[in-house]
């Protein structure tokens, strides 16, 4: 399909056509990819505002979801601070992601998150990594050069990446390297010995009351060659030089591209090249990502389903279309063991590079876990002395008959797209499945719960529904 | 507990009729018989070091004057070394695989690497995963034998892992199993399996949902069989307490079950010691004992069922560390470092030459052995598998087996 892309109007505004028109398919696209995922009343609602508004609605942000209480907001940060309780950490992000008023701010606050990727394993300080997703999500849609800047000098990622053991004499490599490998420039735009002198500048950078501190005794002021330039740097000319490199817009929107468009393929340089041009003048972030959630390529087959669920996004996804009351913290808590058994704790990234993605996501255990997880969420009680999640969402929309429940089901998780002959089969086990042999003691509520759970899960453990 | 022709009876797998993946259905009827003799049916299992393990704090050449002049503070004292001969000795966290030369099933290949070595750990990660330095890596040299063996096998996972680059071009998924508990699917109505197992059927076209839909397939079937092996599983010989001897410890219940599994693959983390990483005590030798005390315990379980024979394991890291500590009493990255291999076939002792202390290369260990020299022997040797095709070209395997 690679080929069907015309890069001259590929980043051009997409306006519905015809060929091409604004369904439910496209409302669920942008909610999956620029949000975490849809509630019914959502894809209805996206579906009459068309793709331009529904876009600026969700750039701009607003309210928070009827659930949102910021007491518990509160508490969630408030405890992880005081308690250096890092789950608690993990768990406030998710409820913020789920809850709060800007879920697009949060998902580009993930992306920047895997992309500094630091985690609390080694840093184990609550209180920084918290002060790091704050960084994160105040430049979430601002100026990169900025983030790159404060970036340096933040706690968590000065402990990570050991910018405070780095002394005079005695440098240490690991920010400097990363710097340039996974922050900026990319594999094959420095060399090793580029890394080694940028170590040097980085001398002498500590932590003090908790914030960054230059303790200029330590620092290592003699000339230092960094990818051409030579002078005596500090470790902020040495951000400044890879900000000025031309490798870094073209790294930055690589990355962005295979967190938006698609990461089966990687784009041609005709496709990268404009949008480098323009993000390299001002590195305006925000900017780059409203080109290109607006753009035909976002809206063209090449970018449907172009992706594997993050963890992240599946569970959050799940939640936010079933309807699942996540409003206490014991249960956002809860969420954050399953995306760890899915393989995406956040505040834990297995490494400096942030999770790989794509394929790697999906192995036979964390497949397992995701089906198993559903099944958890549809038969999970809505609330104290509520009936299941799933048929508590049955009833709140009036689906009772069995096939209107399949349709539902199948519109909501995905769109209704999905092959004809597997639309049949769920509808044939929706007939089916009135006629088994259920337990005798079962009362009639049992079995009518029964009924939706099981169509419910089936629903979700489909093959598509692993697709962002 | 089920013997392996009785499994082999009663999972049928009916249940998936025609969709069952093809290396599944050909292991029902070549399940190897260890009892039979001259079957090839030899063991792999490949430990990963992941994040740069120090190679000079691992097998220490104590006889040179450098050493100690390179590691002031994270020196590791001759009198508490585990010697291997009189130059080189092992770590003392490693006492459990020091004592596995005594039974001659250790050998320690030294100054691993390969031309050009990146100090990128992703890098270098793939190139070691890949057995390839092109640009774009997408196979795996585990996943290329395999297309030649037409075996199963496990990539025996911890929570937060996805499976590794090394298992890619296999000709079925492998799986990624952590705990045979956690290995089955759940449904509320057992009648929705037909559903679920048609949707898993691909229809051909490449793309992810192609992907996914292997991947549920062949999940779904490893998960049936597995359900059949007995849960509770007696070691015959104790397992510390640890992560990887966990993952080891599963490895050694999929072996004894008899699944015609030959090749398994896991990993332990946190090698990257920039900072404070300890001698004689201390983070890096934790990581060592850790490594020590599983891999002794899996072997003696194995060798105590009579596994002893058909049993390789195979350590690497992408990595060694630089040769001087750094400032922060730790070391940066660097290149050549040592590999081990355990098994009864294994020759015993020290392969090749401790790099050299006085030519370092920009700091760096220099190294002697191109990995996949041993992967080579590896392949050609206990695999049975032409290391030609699978590492895409001729190298010359490395005299490591007895």
């Amino acid at each position: 399909m690679a080929n069907t892309i015309d890069p001259r109007t590929a980043w051009e505004p997409y306006s519905p056509s015809p060929k091409n028109p604004w369904d439910l398919r496209k409302v669920g696209h942008v909610y999956r990819r620029a949000a975490f995922g849809a509630s019914w009343a959502e894809l209805e609602t996206g579906l009459e505002r068309g793709p331009r508004r529904l876009i600026d609605q969700l750039l701009q942000g607003g309210q928070p979801s009827p659930i949102y209480d910021a007491e518990t907001e509160k508490f969630l940060t408030g405890a992880a601070r005081k308690f250096n309780v890092g789950a608690q950490a993990s768990a406030w992000w998710l409820y913020r992601m789920l809850h709060g008023p800007h879920p697009l701010k949060e998902k580009f606050t993930l992306f920047w998150h895997n992309h500094f990727a630091t985690s609390d394993a080694k840093v184990n300080n609550a209180g920084y990594m918290v002060g790091q997703y704050e960084l994160m999500h105040r430049h979430a849609l601002g100026n990169f050069g900025e983030l790159l800047q404060e970036m340096s000098k933040d706690p968590a990622m000065m402990v990570w990446l050991d910018t405070v053991q780095s002394k005079k004499g005695q440098p240490n490599e690991n920010y400097a390297r990363e710097l340039m490998e996974l922050f900026s420039l990319g594999i094959g735009n420095y060399t090793e010995k580029d890394i080694r002198e940028a170590a040097r500048a980085f001398t002498g950078w500590e932590i003090k009351n908790g914030k960054y501190f230059n303790n200029t005794g330590q620092f290592d002021a003699t000339e230092k060659t960094v990818l051409g330039k030579t002078g005596n740097w500090k470790g902020e000319d040495i951000v400044r030089i890879c900000l000025d490199q031309p490798a870094c817009s073209r790294f930055i929107v690589r990355k962005l591209y295979r967190f938006l468009i698609s990461e089966s393929d990687a784009p041609s340089a005709e496709l990268v090249d404009p949008l480098a041009k323009q993000f390299a003048n001002g590195y305006d972030f925000g900017k780059l990502v409203e080109t290109m959630l607006r753009s035909n390529l976002f809206f063209s087959e090449y970018a449907y389903r172009a992706r594997i669920k993050s963890p992240v996004d599946y569970v959050l996804g799940m939640a936010r279309a079933i309807e699942a009351h996540m409003g206490t913290q014991s249960n956002t808590v809860n969420l954050t063991t399953a995306l760890e058994n899915l393989g995406q704790n956040v505040f834990h990234p297995p490494s400096v590079k942030g999770w790989d993605g794509g394929q790697t996501w999906l192995n036979g255990q964390t497949l397992l876990f995701r089906q198993n997880f559903a099944l958890d969420m549809a038969r999970r009680p809505a609330g104290y002395k509520l009936p299941s999640t799933a048929f508590a969402l049955a009833r709140a929309h009036g689906k009772n008959d069995d096939q209107e429940l399949a349709a539902f089901f199948l519109d909501l998780f995905l769109q209704g797209d999905v092959p004809e002959e597997t639309k049949k089969r769920v509808h044939d086990y929706a007939k089916t499945a009135r006629d088994q042999k259920l337990p005798a003691y079962w009362t009639k509520q049992d079995i009518a719960e029964h009924r939706v759970i099981s169509l419910c899960h089936l629903v979700m453990t489909l093959p598509e529904y692993q697709l962002d | 507990m089920t013997t392996r022709r009785e499994f082999l009876k009663v999972s049928s797998l009916v249940g998936l009729g025609a969709t069952v993946p093809t290396f599944l259905a050909r292991t029902a009827f070549a399940a190897p018989d260890a009892s039979r003799p001259g079957a090839k049916d030899t063991i792999l299992v490949v430990v990963q070091l992941t994040g740069g393990n120090d190679g000079l704090n691992t097998v220490i050449p104590f006889k040179d004057e450098l050493y100690a002049k390179y590691r002031p503070t994270i020196k590791i004292p001759t009198d508490q070394l585990k010697k291997i001969n009189d130059s080189i000795g092992l770590h003392p966290s490693l006492d459990g695989l020091a004592g596995l030369l005594e039974d001659k099933a250790l050998c320690v290949v030294q100054g691993v690497g390969y031309p050009n070595p990146s100090q990128s750990h992703f890098r270098s990660m793939d190139i070691w995963q890949a057995a390839s330095t092109a640009e774009t890596l997408t196979e795996g040299w585990v996943g290329r034998a395999l297309k030649s063996m037409n075996v199963p096998a496990f990539h025996v996972a911890n929570n937060n892992e996805s499976a590794p680059l090394a298992l890619n071009g296999s000709p079925a998924r492998v799986p990624s199993i952590t705990s045979l508990a956690d290995f089955q699917l759940k449904l509320a109505d057992k009648a929705g399996k037909d559903v679920i197992e048609s949707a898993a059927k691909t229809a051909g076209k490449p793309g992810l949902l192609d992907f996914v839909q292997k991947t549920a397939l062949n999940t779904y079937a490893s998960s049936q069989k597995l359900q059949e092996i007995g849960k509770n599983y007696e070691p015959k010989s104790p397992y510390p307490g640890t992560g990887l001897a966990n993952r080891l410890k599963l490895c050694a219940q999929l072996i004894d079950a008899g699944l015609g599994a030959r090749v398994f693959y896991v990993s332990i983390d946190n090698f990257d010691t920039h900072a404070s990483q300890g001698g004689a005590q201390g983070t890096h030798a934790n990581l060592l004992a850790e490594l020590s005390g599983a891999i002794t315990a899996f072997y003696k379980d194995l060798a105590a069922r009579g596994h002893k024979d058909r049993l390789l394991v195979m350590t690497f890291s992408e990595f060694g560390r630089r040769a001087k500590e750094n400032g922060s009493k730790g070391t940066d990255h660097g290149s050549g470092a040592p590999m081990f291999l355990v098994g009864g076939k294994v020759k015993p002792g020290a392969v090749g030459d401790h790099p050299s202390l006085a030519k370092l290369v920009d700091g760096n260990l220099e190294f002697g052995t191109d990995f996949r020299q041993v992967y080579a022997a590896i392949l050609e040797t206990w695999l049975g598998v032409s290391s030609k095709d699978v590492l895409g070209g001729a190298y010359k395997p490395v005299e490591v087996f007895a």
